[in-house]
C-alpha cells in the first residue's frame, strides 16, 4: 500500500512537472507590493528611501548652520532664524524645526535605553549643549518636519503623514546609526548634521542626525 | 432687502417662543456641530467656538450629532436652512462626512473642520486636525519611560468604530512595540467609557495580577482604570491617559494617574472661528487646508498649568 502511494505520488509529480513546463511563471507580488497596491500606491518606506540620499541629506547639510549660531539667532531674531535655518507647516501649531551641525565632545552616552542618545558639549565648558539621538528608537519626526519639499497636505490623512515621518527614522537607523559604535563613546569627539525642533524651556535640544561621525 | 429681512425676523420671532429675546439687528449665523457634550473634550470645543463667534459678533447655532452620520446630515440641512454663513464641524466619520460637507459647499456654505479630518480635500475650507498620532507617541514615550522599558501592561482601547481609537492605538504601538521587554498581556475596548474602564480593569486585573502599567485611549477610561486599581489596593500600577481633562489633571496632582496628552480643543475651535470670520469677510482661505494641531504631554511637571484643555503660560 505505501509503495503504491509513493508510486502514485511520483506519477503525479512528474505529470505536474510536465504541465508546469508549458507554463509561464508569474512573479507573486511581495507583501510590501501588495500593501502598496491596496493603499492606492502609498509606500512611505520607498518614498522616504528614494528621497534620503539625493535630497534629504544634501538639503539638511547645506541648510544647517553651526548650532551655536543657530541658537544665538533664534534668541536674538526668531524670524530671521526661522527663515534661514527653520521649517514648519504653514498652518497648525507645530514648532519650528531647525537644521544645524555640531562639532563637540560626548560627555554622556545613554546606550542602555533603546532610545539612546549622546549628550554633547559644544562650547567646551564641560556641560551638555545638545542631545544627539542615536536610536534605535528615534523620538519624534524632526527629519520630516525640517523638509520644505514635503507637506501634510500632500498626504491623505495623519496616519500616512506619520508613517512617512517614521520611514525617515528607519532610513536613519539602516544607513547611519547601525554602523555607529556603542561602546566607549564618552570623551570622544563627535560631528553631526541634523534637525531639531525648538526645545521646551529648560530642555536640551534633541538633534535627530542624518550624518554622524565619531572621532578619537 | 433689509426691511424684508427684519420682517422675516420679526415673523420668525413671533413663531418662536414669545419669551425669546431676539437681537435688534440680524447678525450672521455660525453653526457649531460636534459629537455629544457628555465628553468634556467636545464640550470645550463647542464652548470655545461659541465664545469666539460671539466675540466677533455672530449668532451661534450649537448642535450635536452623537457620532451618527445620518443625524449629522440632518444637522447640516438645518444649518443650510437657517442660512448659516459658516459651519464649524467636528465630524462623524472620515468617509461618511465627505458627502455632508460637500452638501454644505454646494449650498455655498463654507465648512471649517476641527479635531477629526475627512479623507478628501477641496471640500472643506480648512481642516484643523488634532494630531492624535503625535499625541499618542508622546503618551507612549512617557509610558515607556515610566515603565523602565520593561514589564507587563494592558491597553484599553476606545470605541472600535471610531477612527481616533485606531490612530491612538497605532501611535502607542509604533513606540511601545520597539521595546521587546514590554509585553501586552491584555487589550480590550472600554468604549471611551469610565464605567466600562472600571469593570474591564477589574476583570483584567483578576486574570493578570502581575501587570505594571495601563495605557488608555482616553482620559475617561483611564479614570475608570485607576479607580479599579485603587479599589484593589494596586497603587503601584502606572496609568497613562489621553485628552488632558481636568479630572485627570487632578488625579495626576494627587499621585494617581501618571500622565496624559492634552489636545488643544479650545484653541483649535477658536482658530476655526477666526478662519471662518476671515473667509466670510474677505473670502480669503488659510494658506493650507489641512492644519495639524500638535498635542502636549501633561505630567506632574506641568499639570498645574492645565485648565479646560489649555495650558496657561
Amino acid at each position: 500500500m505505501p509503495r503504491f502511494t509513493a508510486a502514485a505520488a511520483l506519477c503525479l509529480a512528474s505529470a505536474t512537472l510536465m504541465v508546469l513546463a508549458g507554463c509561464k511563471i508569474i512573479k507573486t507580488p511581495t507583501a510590501e507590493e501588495a500593501a502598496e497596491a491596496a493603499s492606492d500606491g502609498f509606500n512611505p518606506e520607498r518614498q522616504a528611501t528614494e528621497l534620503w540620499t539625493p535630497k534629504v541629506v544634501p538639503y539638511l547639510t547645506s541648510k544647517a548652520g553651526p548650532y551655536a549660531e543657530v541658537a544665538a539667532l533664534i534668541a536674538s531674531d526668531p524670524d530671521a532664524a526661522a527663515a534661514k535655518y527653520g521649517h514648519k507647516e504653514k498652518e497648525g501649531n507645530a514648532p519650528w524645526t531647525y537644521a544645524a551641525n555640531i562639532s563637540g565632545t560626548v560627555i554622556k552616552a545613554e546606550t542602555t535605553s533603546r532610545a539612546g542618545y549622546l549628550d554633547t558639549d559644544i562650547d567646551g565648558d564641560g556641560k551638555a549643549d545638545v542631545r544627539v539621538q542615536i536610536g534605535p528608537v528615534i523620538k519624534g519626526t524632526a527629519i520630516r518636519d525640517s523638509l520644505d519639499f514635503v507637506s501634510f497636505n500632500q498626504f491623505k490623512n495623519q496616519i500616512q503623514w506619520a508613517e512617512f515621518g517614521k520611514a525617515f527614522n528607519a532610513d536613519l537607523n539602516s544607513q547611519v546609526l547601525q554602523a555607529l559604535p556603542r561602546e566607549g563613546l564618552e570623551g570622544k569627539t563627535i560631528e553631526a548634521v541634523g534637525a531639531y525642533p525648538l526645545p521646551a524651556k529648560g530642555q536640551l535640544p534633541l538633534l535627530t542626525p542624518v550624518n554622524v561621525a565619531i572621532g578619537g | 432687502m433689509k426691511l424684508a429681512r427684519r420682517l422675516t425676523l420679526a415673523a420668525f420671532a413671533g413663531v418662536l417662543a414669545l419669551g425669546t429675546a431676539m437681537p435688534s439687528y440680524a447678525a450672521d449665523l455660525i453653526a457649531i456641530i460636534t459629537p455629544s457634550h457628555d465628553n468634556p473634550f467636545f464640550k470645550a470645543e463647542a464652548v470655545g467656538a461659541e465664545a469666539k463667534a460671539k466675540e466677533l459678533g455672530y449668532e451661534t447655532l450649537v448642535l450635536v450629532h452623537d457620532d451618527d452620520a445620518n443625524k449629522q446630515s440632518q444637522l447640516i440641512d438645518t444649518a443650510i436652512g437657517r442660512g448659516a454663513k459658516a459651519i464649524i464641524l467636528d465630524n462623524a466619520g472620515s468617509e461618511a462626512s465627505i458627502a455632508a460637507v460637500q452638501k454644505a459647499k454646494d449650498a455655498k456654505i463654507p465648512s471649517f473642520l476641527i479635531d477629526r479630518e475627512i479623507n478628501a480635500t477641496g471640500v472643506a475650507v480648512s481642516q484643523i486636525v488634532s494630531n492624535n498620532y503625535q499625541g499618542a507617541q508622546l503618551g507612549a514615550e512617557e509610558f515607556v519611560k515610566l515603565m523602565g522599558e520593561k514589564g507587563n501592561y494592558v491597553e484599553l482601547l476606545g470605541r472600535e468604530a471610531d477612527l481616533n481609537a485606531g490612530i491612538r492605538s497605532k501611535g502607542y504601538h509604533d513606540i511601545i512595540d520597539e521595546y521587546p521587554d514590554l509585553k501586552m498581556v491584555a487589550q480590550q475596548s472600554a468604549n471611551w467609557s469610565q464605567t466600562e474602564g472600571y469593570s474591564k480593569m477589574e476583570t483584567i486585573l483578576q486574570a493578570n495580577p502581575d501587570i505594571k502599567g495601563v495605557i488608555a485611549g482616553n482620559d475617561t477610561m483611564a479614570m475608570g482604570a485607576i479607580a479599579a486599581l485603587q479599589a484593589a489596593g494596586r497603587k503601584d500600577v502606572i496609568v497613562v491617559g489621553f485628552d488632558g481633562s481636568n479630572d485627570v489633571r487632578d488625579s495626576i496632582k494627587a499621585g494617581g494617574i501618571k500622565a496624559t496628552v492634552m489636545q488643544p480643543a479650545y484653541a483649535q475651535a477658536q482658530m476655526a472661528v477666526e478662519q471662518a470670520d476671515a473667509y466670510i469677510k474677505t473670502g480669503k482661505a488659510p494658506a493650507e487646508e489641512k492644519q495639524l494641531m500638535d498635542c502636549v504631554l501633561i505630567n506632574a511637571d506641568n499639570a498645574d498649568k492645565l485648565e479646560t484643555f489649555a495650558l496657561k503660560d
